[in-house]
């Protein structure tokens, strides 16, 4: 199913700003279940030291910098993606991946094996997620027992964080301590995967920050308006002989084809979508508006 | 010998395990024998002076280092001990080729971990080691620099150990510091023990910063033979600032902070007074992780924004590269034999600590178990505040770092307690043993892979019985000495080659702004603290002339000159006006007058503004001479004196001033001969003749626009001249009585005169021309300011300034006149500070990115 996505950033400064250095990872990745067809980014003013690279974790990153005074950064980005990724989810119910209980997960991250290195660095304390709260690893303990399949567990614990955590905007910024949104059961969703990321880690599973889109359908017979679509996060867990599998927590349904990958690593930090430095003295507006199209 | 008998030695082997100058059965070794007979024959009198001396010496030269989190803690004297401690060559030279193997596994370890891998790979390090420390920085994953070599400067702490041999304690590779301390020891230890140095035949220590001069040039990005090079400091309040000026005036590359610098199309700049100066070279003191706001720590203000995509792009080199940290890495320590075996196919030569790491499940067991014979590290903290001595651990706290370990056992780090030799230390007249460490550097060297600085940091126990050694506790340092049985080669003295020389600082217009405006600042605040000094001085003989009980003075003369102190300190209301209750300053002028001398948090006190002074002088602390820091030290404790004493009094006060103005003009006159007008004393000329016109026109506001009767006019105008120094002068030139036409044609218009206003307004103007964007087709609004103050006065005649309207008490036309001028002056610093050193654009991240919806 290919799918056209426009995401549009736009950054309105108080003051003008002489002089900015940014950085955006809104270039969607390429994998098993998902192909970038095409993609283009548009900087609303003449930038100097465009570039793309790869970053750690694979994901693409863009740098530009805008040497003239300006009052505005607008950021677009356009890609038409082939996503198709009903058969890996269908994988996600095949006994390899459901057979594989806690016990003989923790087992075989024990093992020494380019696979097994690499995941396990996802089970430990990244910048926003520190595996320290006790009210973690109890909610956690709730699904997680040692027979009991890893994949089935995880699915329980998504669930649960969709049914007890309340999905309100502005209750949290990217600087809320992940104890106060386990405390208050309120947040959005890179908070609810956050919290699902920490569960997972306190338990020694390897889980990762997935940063994307969501599709919203609209009601039957309503068209579809133009920016209901979002910035979406969701988490993946690793799970020893099979691999990585995603969950939406805030959904409560595992990623299909409604969802579309940016890129990954271990918490919001590894993976915003734009983030800079500015030389100037005022604050600054933030607006983002995603627009997603099956075609 | 007899050592019992020796008084050098009472007491010296009680509690001794085993020391560096004797062996077991108390018999000096060989290495020691001729210092032990040198200092046995200077005896403890002459080795008390030379030690006094040398406190003496290192205070004088300004040596000092900051304490964190302690406001006492700033520019504390550097401790250095009298005693070198001693290596012989035969020794060294094994030690050396220890540290170079050492250096050289670091090296390849760091290369690995941020290319392939394999030692991950390959289990040689588990991957904990690496992923958990936080100076892994993903960030720098397979950057390709310009050099083959990525680790370049490097350190390493040595101790000796219970079998005799040298062992490896930590190392450090972050932004390694000691080598200018090294060197200051170095100056000063030699020359306090000159003698017993050279027979010595100690090695040198300048064909190693010769060599390090050369790393700095020889890593430049296109091999440039003429690299800018620029020490990177984050600020005065850094532990070893010191170490950072000295540095950089030793070598003579420009000192800059990270505002200082600025990325734009792919390079680094500095800004410089003229504009922006390409970077080649940062040998940077800051840390990994604060280097650049845009892609590590974003709350960062000591680096630069983009810094790591310059590195990226190769148009820049970063001594250390950014992310060494990472190998700052005790976690490594258990991994290192084997390391060593698959990288060099080479043993270790010098031993290391016996270490347990606690991600291995064993060995955690064994941790937990014998935590209280052990020491805890954590793999990613080297503060000393994070290192746990198992022993004297209580019940409570070896709990709580047991829960800490077993929530992340990754983390830790268990090393068995060694109980390191002692080396004497020449304390209250004889010798005491005490604990050592030695920090020993390496450096990145073309020909021979690597060098070893034949000498290093050593520092003591504070006291006899101490475990810990460091600085941050009031260790005490000493000099360390490889000696020779032959007389070494004497190097060049001078260190440097000309041919490899740097042009950088050579030019006003390479300025850094940062340092211009230090200049100019303390050209600002020398100029107030001796405008003010001289005028309290005067009041202050005035007032205790007049009275000495603290009431309401009932003399016109003493309460114009108490009211033109608070106009000349901006005090106000003070003595000027009632304050908000309703209270006159006048009606208890001793308190006021007191405060304005002594309470630091008054801005405008005497004593705030050698405050400010200080300030100002220490942020520049590398382009001072040596004299300077004398008379600088002599400033800072009478004024110290004054402050500390119980019960102050207004001729102690006068006394103290007396001493503070001479200091102070010797002073200013050792800046004129001391630094070069290119090097920024055209900014310190400037901000000392705009402060000192304004404070003479403040002065001449406050004490001649007023009218009075005759008499009192005239005793005040005998002050003002006072105040200005210009009663001799006055009194040359006229050869008349005194005469307010006469007085304030000498103090305002007399263009022959230096301290007249019109000569220094004059003098400002040839200044301010002289700056880099001056003279160019139209004028600066800095430059027009100018020229318009000197034209106000131009245009004005004394005689009909001084006339008065009928029924006014005040002398309107001189007061409209010097308020403009005042106001002109205001808007040229205003200007200046526009045109050169704005920093008002600081580096600020986008607005925090929240995720919107769903």
């Amino acid at each position: 199913m290919n799918i056209s996505v426009s995401h549009i950033t736009t950054y309105n400064y108080d003051a003008p700003v002489s002089y900015s250095h940014n950085i955006a990872t809104l270039k969607p990745r390429t994998f098993e279940g998902q192909k970038v067809l095409d993609y283009s980014i548009d900087i609303s003013s003449k930038t100097n030291e465009f570039s793309e690279r790869i970053d750690f974790f694979g994901n693409y990153i863009t740098r530009f910098s805008i040497t003239d005074a300006h009052n505005k950064l607008k950021v677009t980005t356009k890609s038409i993606i082939d996503r198709d990724y009903s058969r890996v989810r269908e994988r996600f119910f095949s006994k390899p991946c459901k057979s594989v209980t806690l016990e003989s997960a923790l087992k075989m991250l024990q093992v020494i094996s380019p696979d097994i290195i690499d995941a396990k660095q996802f089970i430990l304390d990244s910048t926003l997620i520190k595996n320290n709260n006790e009210a973690m690893h109890a909610y956690a303990m709730e699904s997680f027992k040692l027979n009991r399949s890893v994949f089935e567990a995880t699915h329980e614990l998504m669930a649960r964080i969709f049914k007890d955590f309340k999905f309100v905007p502005g209750f949290t910024n990217i600087s809320t301590p992940l104890s106060k949104v386990m405390k208050e059961k309120k947040g959005v969703c890179q908070d609810f995967a956050q919290i699902a990321i920490a569960c997972l880690r306190s338990i020694g599973l390897p889980a990762r920050y997935m940063s994307g889109y969501i599709e919203t359908l609209p009601p039957p017979g309503k068209e579809k308006l133009v920016g209901t679509d979002a910035s979406h996060a969701w988490f993946a867990v690793y799970i020893p002989s099979f691999g990585w599998v995603d969950f939406d927590p805030t959904n409560n349904q595992i990623p299909e084809n409604q969802h579309i990958v940016l890129g990954w690593g271990r918490d919001y930090y590894d993976v915003p979508p734009l983030k800079g430095v500015v030389y100037g003295t005022g604050g600054s507006k933030l607006n983002v508006a995603v627009d997603i199209r099956s075609i | 010998m007899n050592l019992d008998k020796n008084p050098l030695f009472k007491n010296y082997f009680k509690n001794i395990s085993y020391d560096e100058m004797f062996t077991p059965s108390k018999e000096v070794k060989s290495s020691w024998l001729s210092l032990y007979e040198k200092l046995n024959a200077l005896g403890s009198d002459v080795l008390t002076n030379r030690q006094k001396e040398l406190d003496w010496l290192l205070l004088e030269n300004g040596v000092t280092y900051n304490i964190y989190d302690d406001p006492k803690g700033l520019n504390r004297p550097w401790n250095l001990n009298s005693i070198p401690f001693i290596i012989h060559n035969n020794e060294w030279k094994h030690i050396e080729k220890g540290i170079k193997q050492r250096v050289k596994l670091y090296n390849l370890i760091l290369k690995d971990i941020y290319g392939a891998r394999k030692l991950i790979k390959n289990g040689l390090i588990p991957q904990e080691v690496i992923y958990a420390h936080k100076g892994f920085l993903r960030q720098c994953d397979k950057i390709n620099y310009t050099f083959d070599k990525l680790l370049l400067v490097f350190a390493a702490e040595i101790s000796r150990g219970p079998d005799g041999r040298m062992w490896v304690v930590n190392n450090r590779v972050e932004a390694p510091s000691g080598i200018g301390y090294a060197l200051e020891n170095r100056t000063n230890l030699s020359k306090v023990h000159s003698e017993i140095f050279n027979e010595m035949n100690v090695k040198r220590l300048t064909d190693f910063l010769y060599k390090f001069n050369d790393l700095l040039i020889n890593v430049a990005p296109n091999k440039n033979e003429n690299p800018n090079i620029v020490i990177l400091t984050p600020g005065s309040h850094n532990e070893t600032y010191f170490e950072h000026a000295f540095l950089a005036s030793y070598f003579g590359y420009p000192l800059v902070l990270g505002n200082d610098l600025i990325v734009r199309d792919g390079f680094l700049w500095m800004k410089s007074l003229k504009g922006l100066k390409k970077i080649d070279v940062v040998y940077r003191r800051v840390d990994d992780a604060y280097v650049d706001p845009l892609e590590l720590q974003e709350d960062s203000h000591l680096g630069v924004a983009g810094l790591l995509d310059v590195v990226r792009k190769k148009n820049v080199t970063i001594i250390n590269p950014i992310g060494a940290a990472v190998v700052e890495n005790p976690g490594l320590i258990p991994f290192l034999p084997a390391i060593s075996k698959y990288l060099l196919d080479e043993e270790l030569i010098l031993p290391q600590i016996a270490s347990w790491w606690c991600g291995q499940e064993k060995e955690k067991d064994y941790v937990l178990k014998n935590i209280k014979k052990l020491v805890i590290k954590k793999i990613d903290k080297s503060n000393r505040e994070s290192i746990h001595f198992g022993m004297y651990l209580s019940d409570d706290e070896i709990k709580e770092v047991k829960n800490e370990i077993n929530k992340r056992p990754y983390k830790y780090v268990a090393q068995e307690h060694i109980s390191f030799s002692t080396t004497p230390t020449f304390s209250n007249g004889k010798f005491e043993p005490r604990k050592m460490v030695c920090r020993t550097f390496a450096i990145a060297c073309s020909e021979e892979g690597y060098t070893v600085m034949p000498g290093g940091l050593v520092r003591v126990a504070s006291k006899p019985g101490n475990v810990r050694v460091s600085n941050q506790r009031g260790g005490i340092n000493k000099d360390l000495w490889i000696t020779n049985d032959d007389k070494p080669v004497l190097e060049n003295l001078y260190p440097f080659k000309q041919q490899k020389s740097n042009v950088i600082t050579s030019g006003l217009d390479d300025l850094p702004s940062l340092t211009a405006e230090n200049l100019f600042w303390a050209g600002r605040n020398l100029g107030r603290t001796l405008s003010v000094a001289r005028h309290m001085r005067v009041v202050l003989n005035q007032f205790n002339s007049h009275q000495s009980e603290n009431k309401r003075p009932d003399s016109q003369k003493i309460i114009t000159l108490l009211k033109s102190l608070t106009h000349l300190t901006n005090t106000f209301p003070g003595f000027v006006e009632d304050d908000e209750d309703g209270n006159s300053a006048l009606d208890n002028p001793i308190t006021e007058l007191h405060a304005l001398v002594l309470d630091a948090n008054r801005y405008g006190s005497l004593t705030n503004t050698i405050q400010l002074f200080s300030n100002s002088y220490f942020s520049i602390r590398n382009l001072w001479s040596a004299d300077m820091w004398r008379v600088f030290y002599d400033i800072k404790s009478i004024w110290e004196k004054l402050t500390d004493q119980d019960v102050i009094t207004n001729n102690l006060i006068v006394k103290s001033l007396d001493k503070l103005i001479t200091r102070l003009i010797a002073f200013m006159g050792l800046i004129e001969e001391s630094i070069k007008v290119d090097q920024g004393l055209l900014l310190y000329f400037i901000g000392l003749r705009m402060e000192q016109n304004l404070l003479t026109i403040a002065k001449v506001r406050a004490i001649v626009v007023p009218k009075y009767n005759d008499y009192t006019e005239h005793e005040l105008l005998i002050q003002l001249l006072n105040s200005h120094e210009s009663l001799n002068i006055y009194i040359q030139t006229y050869r008349s009585n005194i005469n307010r036409e006469n007085v304030l044609e000498l103090l305002l218009m007399d263009v022959k005169y230096p301290r007249s206003l019109a000569f220094m307004l004059k003098r400002l103007w040839k200044d301010v021309s002289r700056l880099p964007h001056s003279n160019i087709e139209e004028l600066h609004n800095y430059e027009k300011c100018v020229i318009n103050a000197i034209e106000l006065l131009n245009a004005q005649k004394i005689t009909d300034l001084v006339k008065i309207k009928p029924n006014s008490y005040v002398r309107e036309d001189l007061d409209t006149m010097l308020e403009n001028i005042s106001e002109l002056l205001f808007e040229t610093s205003q200007s200046i500070t526009n045109r050169y050193f704005n920093h008002t654009l600081k580096q600020e991240q986008l607005a925090s990115q929240n995720f919107t919806t769903n």
